[in-house]
């Protein structure tokens, strides 16, 4: 359908560009100046003279270990989120057993966990279990804590399938496995796609596990790598923002492929 | 199936459909592994928290028991009452102003013209950046002598963000927005897409304009995007404390000091481990009571019960 | 419909053989790297930052000759303390680690990890003799030595901007009044007499630690370290807090120097840029002004010692800072021969010379051999018989205070500063906090 082309509404999305532009424009602008250069134009200046040396020390800097190592642990984190949350939610919305009530409870009790909380107690059970200064012992806990979320997330998804499809799937005497791959699954495309989302950035923001949880240059992630950027005293601003915006691309790449099918999915029950 | 079936069941509350038809449903079984591993790895260590709360321990040694020290002392502490309102308040700030930013960049998000699928994109950006980088960048934007404020004193005075409560505040709020605004605009996107045409249509027919529309059609039909956005924010905004460890370090003072970062500062700047361990609990309580709350209040925990009674 | 079922069957089970892989690649390369201390390692933990690589190149040197290898760790450094207190008494625990002495190992001595080196130093008194006594005296613990100096020192020194001081016809304060008169003179011309990274607390600190120096003597806070809380509270503390409100009243830093950073560059812009004329800041300004404004460094980029105040107690060549950051050993270490010998690098000519070339200042009795190739000569030997005369040099007091008295320092001046507390307000928090 047609609806007449909105003044306001287009007028207050450039406002939100501008907002969310110019930090990016200052970013940007950074990276592609000298440190000296930038000190000299401060944050909102035009840049002189432009140079890619940044993104030429970040990648002969070791960046590529760090980058391998953050691809593992986010791959990981959203394979693991994917395998266990969809039967998880499936229990939750169609069992009716007072156990699977008490681990929604449960799971609603995560929610409100704070990962820093519990990074103490986490380091003993990741040591206890030979995990420690392993890609494992990070992509365990990071999974753990994007589980709430996304369990609530799937099964707000899951509930608003019609008890009609059940109906019709259950005339064919089908087994709950069967229901859950042709029925559940297809129509929570949305949810998938949200949670694939959320849990990725969750591992590829990380940064608290994998501080406290490895030690050696070989386990380093990206999120640690920007350290490299500061001493003691002070911060190289374009390095740092360099190494950043190279972190990015990945993502933003794999966010600009599968945006279409991540905004379809997110359209909820059905679809088209 | 037409979209209009499957798309009306969002939020349109229907009649318990006949019973008698024999449904199998899944057992515990389908919960068990992610349970399984969500005990160990996040129930297991909350409970090792709880026993540290009622011990005195600077992670050295081994913890002493210690009573309800711990406790007491907390209850007694102005900060750590002060840190509580401030997670309430910057909690409640951060969902009032992402919420309506993010519902209406998601409706408009949600029409299919290309110049809105690029502006999606740039919108989607702060999404990806970590919060060392946020806070670099904010910072520098923010600096008083070389960025905005600087440009536009009419506005910051001095520029003196960092340096007053409500200016500390006000910044916190402000990057909270723009970093996680993006996601939320995704959810609302996404439910928007959703809402069946012939809704629109029908209104149209009526005569009813785009505002009209916005608040009798799309509104509505946003509720449980706007619950699971709201409880997310809210939880989010109660547990966050990157932000304010990297902008304000809980300064002016204890201006910005809210309870999650409270909780680091006296567990691992102080390494009072006893005591940080029981902010942390207490954290986890408040925040439990109030997304249950949410919870019970929308309805959400209700919802079960439309596509139940088969 | 159809086609939905078929791309989720494909999803899941693709997502299946990818946690699989996953999980394969991430054992492989993880289980090599975790190596104990039993298979003839030494692990060496540092602060994480760019500065790392003279301290690779003397594990590298260190290689070469020891069958004993050491294994250099990095922890990213905001964190570093927080991570080290999480693993030092647990197996990860490295055998020898960075620290900034003083306050940051105390814990650790009380907890009675640490080994003291008094052995190894009468195996080979060099470890104690090739160091300035001031800076070695950082590291010692109730009369035991804990720890050997391994990067450099870094006095706080008064920085300034020549060019605005000759336009404002203002000559580098010798004494607090000509501070107090040269602050009244810029702020004349529209200039911020200080630039302060208030943002970051610490600076505001130094300001601190220098005043009550000059006015009472490095005992009042050794006094109050011990114990003494009396001392807070003194007629010459008083004093010190009355100059510096006297500095904050004048309009000395501005009006919002806690929105700006010394970390993210924001202070050295102002002195670099002329907009504000002085700068107390630790030796690493020079650096860090070398990075970012190369110009300004080399034309008008002035240095020099904080000025004395007429009747003061203190000497008026004591210093404060950072005496050096250390490397402690371990009780429980396997190796302590290797330990030994990989601790007398730390005044070799090598280690010296790495350093010189980072533009750190080692405190060995070496190091003036090697001045003149130091990146800055001139500064370098400045800072060096700055450091050798000082009488007192006194650890900032953030680091002489075990960490959990950090936080409280912090917003104690913090407060001071922008006016959220008064004298008393200080003395109370100062009282209040944690001795050991």
């Amino acid at each position: 359908m047609r609806r007449r082309p909105n003044v306001l509404a287009g007028f207050g999305s450039l406002v939100w560009l501008f907002v969310v532009g110019l930090p990016l424009y200052t970013m940007l602008a950074a990276t592609l100046q000298s440190r000296s250069d930038y000190a000299a134009s401060g944050p909102l200046g035009l840049p002189r003279h432009l140079t890619l040396q940044n993104y030429l020390d970040d990648l002969q800097g070791g960046f590529g270990q760090y980058f391998l190592n953050t691809v593992i642990v986010t791959v990981s984190v959203v394979a693991v989120v994917l395998l266990v949350v969809p039967p998880l939610s499936y229990a939750i919305v169609r069992s009716r057993g007072r156990t699977t009530d008490l681990v929604f409870r449960l799971f609603l009790l995560g929610l409100a966990i704070p990962a820093q909380a519990v990074i103490v107690p986490m380091f003993y059970v990741i040591s206890k279990a030979g995990l420690y200064d392993n890609l494992i012992g990070v992509i365990l806990p990071t999974a753990a804590f994007s589980l709430p979320v996304c369990t609530l997330v799937l099964t707000g998804v899951m509930r608003d399938i019609t008890p009609e499809l059940y109906e019709a799937m259950a005339m064919d005497g089908a087994p709950p496995w069967r229901v859950f791959v042709q029925l559940v699954l297809p129509l929570s495309k949305g949810g998938l796609s949200t949670i694939t989302v959320f849990s990725a950035l969750q591992a590829w923001n990380g940064f608290l596990f994998p501080l406290v949880l490895t030690q050696s240059d070989e386990t380093k992630v990206i999120t640690l790598g920007l350290y490299d950027f500061q001493t003691q005293y002070g911060i190289n601003v374009p390095g740092l923002l360099a190494a950043v915006v190279l972190s990015m691309i990945p993502i933003l790449l794999v966010y600009l492929f599968a945006r279409r099918a991540l905004v379809q999915g997110l359209m909820g029950v059905g679809g088209k | 199936m037409t979209t209009t079936l499957a798309t009306g069941a969002v939020t349109r509350r229907r009649p318990a459909s006949r019973a008698g038809t024999a449904v199998t449903r899944p057992g515990f079984a389908w919960a068990l592994p992610a349970t399984v591993f969500f005990v160990l790895f996040a129930i297991v260590p909350l409970v090792l928290v709880a026993v540290l709360s009622f011990t005195r321990w600077n992670g050295l040694g081994s913890p002493e028991f210690a009573g309800f020290d711990n406790w007491n002392r907390l209850f007694d502490d102005p900060v750590m009452v002060k840190s509580l309102w401030l997670s309430l308040l910057l909690t409640l700030l951060g969902v009032a102003v992402q919420t309506p930013i993010s519902i209406l960049l998601g409706v408009w998000a949600a029409g299919h013209q290309r110049n809105r699928a690029v502006l999606s994109a740039i919108y989607f950006v702060p999404l990806l950046l970590s919060a060392t980088a946020v806070s670099v960048l904010w910072r520098a934007l923010l600096d008083p002598n070389f960025g905005i404020p600087a440009e536009a004193g009419w506005l910051f005075g001095d520029g003196n963000l960092f340096g007053s409560q409500s200016g500390a505040i006000g910044v916190l709020v402000v990057v909270g927005a723009w970093q996680f605004t993006p996601f939320h605009t995704l959810i609302y996107q996404g439910a928007a897409r959703a809402v069946p045409p012939v809704l629109y249509q029908a209104a149209a027919i009526d005569g009813a304009g785009t505002v009209r529309q916005f608040f009798h059609i799309t509104l509505p039909q946003l509720r449980n995007a706007i619950i699971t956005s709201v409880i997310l924010m809210v939880v989010g905004g109660l547990t966050t404390f990157d932000t304010v460890l990297i902008l304000t370090q809980g300064g002016p003072g204890t201006d910005t000091t809210i309870s999650a970062y409270y909780m680091y500062q006296k567990a691992f700047k102080g390494f009072d481990f006893g005591t940080g361990s029981a902010v942390a609990l207490l954290l986890v309580l408040v925040a439990t009571v109030i997304s249950l709350a949410v919870v019970r209040l929308s309805g959400y925990d209700r919802m079960r019960s439309t596509s139940e009674g088969l | 419909m159809r086609s939905h079922t078929r791309l989720s069957r494909s999803l899941a089970a693709g997502s299946a053989a990818v946690v699989l892989g996953i999980t394969l690649t991430a054992c492989g390369s993880g289980s090599g790297s975790s190596g104990d201390s039993g298979s003839g390692e030494i692990h060496v933990l540092v602060y994480g930052d760019a500065t790392n690589k003279v301290e690779k190149q003397i594990v590298d040197t260190f290689n070469k000759t020891s069958k004993v290898k050491a294994v250099l760790d990095t922890i990213p450094g905001a964190d570093y303390q927080q991570k080290l207190q999480t693993i030092i008494n647990t197996k990860q625990a490295p055998d020898i680690f960075f620290n900034w002495g003083g306050g940051s190992i105390k814990p650790f001595v009380d907890a009675g990890l640490l080994m003291p080196l008094d052995d190894m130093i009468a195996k080979d008194p060099g470890l104690k003799a090739n160091f300035l006594s001031s800076v070695f005296d950082t590291a010692v613990v109730d009369g035991k030595a804990y720890g050997v100096p391994m990067r450099g020192t870094q006095p706080v020194l008064l920085f300034s901007n020549t060019k605005v001081l000759a336009d404002a016809g203002v000559a580098a304060p010798k004494t607090f009044d000509e501070l107090l008169a040269a602050v009244q003179t810029l702020k004349s011309k529209g200039v911020t007499p200080i630039a302060l990274g208030g943002g970051d607390q610490w600076p505001t600190l130094m300001w601190f630690e220098y005043l009550y120096d000059r006015v009472a003597g490095p005992d009042l806070f050794k006094k109050a370290l011990g114990g003494d809380k009396a001392a807070w509270a003194s007629e010459d503390s008083k004093k010190a807090l009355g100059m510096l409100k006297q500095l904050i009243d004048a309009g000395a830093f501005g009006t919002n120097f806690d929105s700006v950073k010394f970390t993210d560059g924001g202070s050295p812009a102002l002195l670099a840029r002329g907009k504000a004329a002085f700068e107390l800041m630790g030796s690493w300004e020079y650096s860090t002004q070398q990075d970012a404004n190369p110009d300004f460094t080399k034309s008008s980029l002035g240095y020099g010692s904080f000025p004395t105040v007429t009747g003061g107690k203190g000497d008026p060549k004591n210093v404060v800072g950072n005496t050096n950051n250390f490397y402690s050993v371990l009780k429980k270490t396997k190796h302590p021969e290797a330990v030994a010998e990989f601790l007398k690098l730390q005044y070799s000519d090598e280690f010296v010379q790495g350093q010189l070339a980072i533009g750190n200042l080692p405190t060995t009795s070496n190091t003036p051999k090697y001045l003149s190739s130091a990146a800055n000569p001139a500064y370098s030997a400045f800072q060096f018989d700055l450091v050798k005369a000082a009488p007192s040099f006194q650890l900032s007091w953030d680091q002489a205070y075990p960490p959990a008295a950090i936080t409280p320092i912090h917003q104690a001046v913090q407060q001071f500063f922008n006016g959220q507390i008064d004298e008393n307000g200080f003395i109370k928090a100062m009282q209040a906090l944690p001795n050991s």
